[in-house]
């Protein structure tokens, strides 16, 4: 893929990067949706949407409370969503080589949005007499001018992790010799793990909460076995 | 400190809704109200950005003295989570359009934040949310179509959080300063318990099921997969307070990866 | 059980401190202390709309709940003590003397407060006071959030200056 044909995948991920915390959080950003974009967008939405479960049952355990740090999940599942897409459906290392582009990507454009966090504050802090004043126009272009380069964030981050990635998952689906089965098996255990580690913590505080889910287990082990 | 007569008309222009208009204007600013967030005034600039069209109301109107001021007021410091940030922006431009006291007004600002991010953490990031991703999960599993797991996942949560920025604003501005009492609506005391019991009931079928049509190849393998993510799920459980998953995972993955490149 | 943190946090009531904190740590007592709070009704009813209902929120002013600290460490369930303000947790530490960690969770921004921390300002008075709460013994870190890695103060303040030490 050349730069021209990264465009649209960029432009994906600026907007529901965007959709993370600025505009509009209607959750366009969630990896089940955001991978499966991307993968329809590559050509493959069911590919993406498969990347976009194992994304989404990861992030089932970060919730984005306001002021916390926390991982960046809409550009790095377009990032994931488009790579996977592109791999061949039989390469055993594909997923859990994108897994991992993902992770980094969203740690780093976690970063970036603490970068962008700081630039919006001095950005305040340079208006903060026109604020205080109660100008419009200063509220109105402190706004806009965190929204665009928030855009332009997300956007360079998807760029940036496709260029780095696409060659490189392609070099480690080449060179992979674990086979299919363990392949496959490492990554479900490792995010099927961690969600339900999630699922144990998040529900604590609500009352029998662990009973109705060895209760939802039970009947989910029973599907499984009648299916 | 005891808060205004409720009916005290004040020299304000008495209007008890927002004129249809300024409402859809500022309920609209309020999808961008993280717009600029930052560490030092978090929202606050933002809830000034959404307030804007409602204090063009004020008497003398944009250029008016009062405009300014209560302008400059709400863009300093705030924090509250981004969906219930209408309850603050209604309550709040009621309480200028009222002509309550500056001082007052302060007061009332501080102790709202806090509660409006506790109540909007406990119903939607961490109950409604995880609620719906689990349903998408489980409508995955089952073996949902692409365009039918995305448009169930985001139809279903939207309801959620479209109605409930509305309900904000709207209650916000109805009840101004007293708007601790909406706060008591069952669906945001109770809510979260229900939503809750409902995640976690779904959660054990929306998991395996999720995680077996992932699996494909590795079904050859299912005993020990779920031996081992058991026993996964069970120490991030017990250790997990101060460990995040997904470090582990990079950490897991990166091993795994160059194991099977180098090997 | 003993309390389990005691909390410096601006915003007081929020989803850090009853999600974040009081999700894992299962929290079922947070008591507020704060001379202002504690004479306002409808403060309090605001606050109390942040606590969910299986959680039990108390409302107290120093003296009382230097009088009462007592009765929150015999409680069985696990609890936080959550002040405004450094000055308050200091009269808490001075009043009970059974205090020896606290938690700074939050001190955000306001005209001549200078940034510390992602999410600690501080005016050079508040540093003073924060040097002078370490100087009785008790160990003060900031921490927003359980998986955040705690930061000693001490780290963040840098070493103090001359006149004060001593």
């Amino acid at each position: 893929m050349n730069i021209i044909d990264l465009l649209p995948v960029a432009l994906l991920g600026a907007l529901l990067g965007m959709d993370v915390v600025t505009f509009p959080q209607a959750m366009i950003s969630r990896p089940i949706v955001a991978a499966t974009a991307a993968g329809a967008f590559i050509g493959n939405a069911p590919a993406g949407l498969v990347m976009g479960a194992v994304l989404e049952l990861l992030a089932l355990e970060m919730l984005p409370f306001g002021a916390s740090k926390y991982p960046e999940w809409g550009s790095a599942s377009v990032v994931a969503g488009a790579l996977f897409a592109a791999q061949s459906a039989d390469s055993p290392g594909a997923l859990a080589a994108c897994l991992l582009a993902s992770l980094v990507t969203a740690m780093l454009s976690g970063w970036s949005m603490v970068r962008l966090r700081r630039l919006n504050a001095s950005r305040a802090a340079r208006e903060r007499e026109e604020l205080a004043r109660g100008s419009a126009s200063a509220v109105v272009g402190t706004q806009l001018f965190g929204l665009t380069a928030d855009f332009v964030r997300g956007g360079l981050v998807t760029l940036i992790a496709m260029i780095v990635f696409s060659p490189l998952i392609r070099a480690i689906a080449g060179s992979w010799s674990t086979n299919p089965a363990y392949s496959r098996g490492a990554v479900v255990v490792i995010v099927a793990a961690v969600s339900a580690g999630a699922v144990w913590r998040i529900f604590h505080g609500v009352a029998h909460a662990r009973l109705f889910f060895l209760a939802g287990l039970t009947a989910g082990a029973a599907i499984l076995v009648a299916g | 400190m005891t808060l205004p007569a409720p009916t005290q008309p004040g020299p304000t222009i008495g209007v008890r809704t927002l004129p249809p208009g300024t409402w859809l204007r500022v309920y609209l600013r309020l999808f961008a109200v993280q717009g600029a967030w930052n560490y030092e005034t978090m929202l606050g600039n933002g809830i000034a950005f959404s307030m804007e069209p409602a204090l063009r109301l004020l008497p003398g109107g944009r250029e008016g003295l009062r405009y300014r001021e209560a302008l400059g007021r709400h863009a300093r410091y705030f924090n509250a989570h981004p969906y219930l940030a209408g309850v603050a922006v209604g309550a709040l431009a009621r309480a200028e359009l009222d002509g309550v006291p500056p001082t007052m007004i302060e007061r009332f600002r501080t102790a709202l934040g806090g509660p409006l991010g506790s109540v909007g953490d406990r119903l939607v990031w961490a109950s409604w949310l995880p609620l719906c991703s689990l349903v998408a999960l489980a409508t995955f599993g089952f073996g949902g179509h692409p365009v039918a797991v995305v448009t169930i996942f985001l139809g279903l949560y939207n309801i959620g959080h479209l109605v409930l920025r509305a309900w904000g604003l709207q209650v916000g501005f109805e009840r101004g300063l007293r708007v601790a009492d909406a706060l008591a609506h069952p669906v945001l005391r109770r809510g979260p318990q229900y939503l809750g019991s409902a995640a976690a009931l779904l959660a054990g079928i929306a998991i395996p099921l999720a995680a077996h049509r992932v699996i494909g190849e590795g079904r050859a393998l299912a005993g020990e997969i779920i031996l081992m993510a058991i026993v996964g799920a069970m120490l991030l459980a017990r250790f997990g307070e101060h460990m995040e998953g997904w470090r582990l995972s990079l950490a897991f993955l990166t091993l795994f990866v160059l194991f099977s490149v180098i090997r | 059980m003993p309390v389990t943190l005691y909390r410096i946090d601006d915003r007081l009531i929020h989803g850090q401190v009853v999600v974040g904190w009081g999700q894992p740590l299962g929290i079922g007592l947070i008591v507020l202390v704060d001379d202002n709070v504690a004479a306002s009704d409808w403060e309090q009813d605001l606050y109390r709309m942040g606590v969910p209902p299986e959680m039990e929120l108390r409302f107290a002013d120093v003296a009382s709940a230097v009088r009462d600290h007592a009765s929150y460490s015999a409680d069985r369930r696990a609890s936080i003590v959550v002040t405004g303000d450094i000055a308050t947790m200091y009269r808490l530490v001075e009043g009970t003397g059974a205090i020896n960690q606290v938690n700074v969770g939050g001190i955000h921004h306001r005209a001549g407060r200078a940034q510390k921390m992602r999410y600690l300002f501080l005016t050079p008075d508040e540093e003073t006071q924060l040097r002078r709460l370490m100087s009785t013994g008790v160990k003060v870190s900031a921490q927003d959030v359980p998986a955040a890695r705690p930061v000693p103060i001490e780290d963040v303040l840098g070493p103090a200056p001359a006149e004060t030490t001593g």
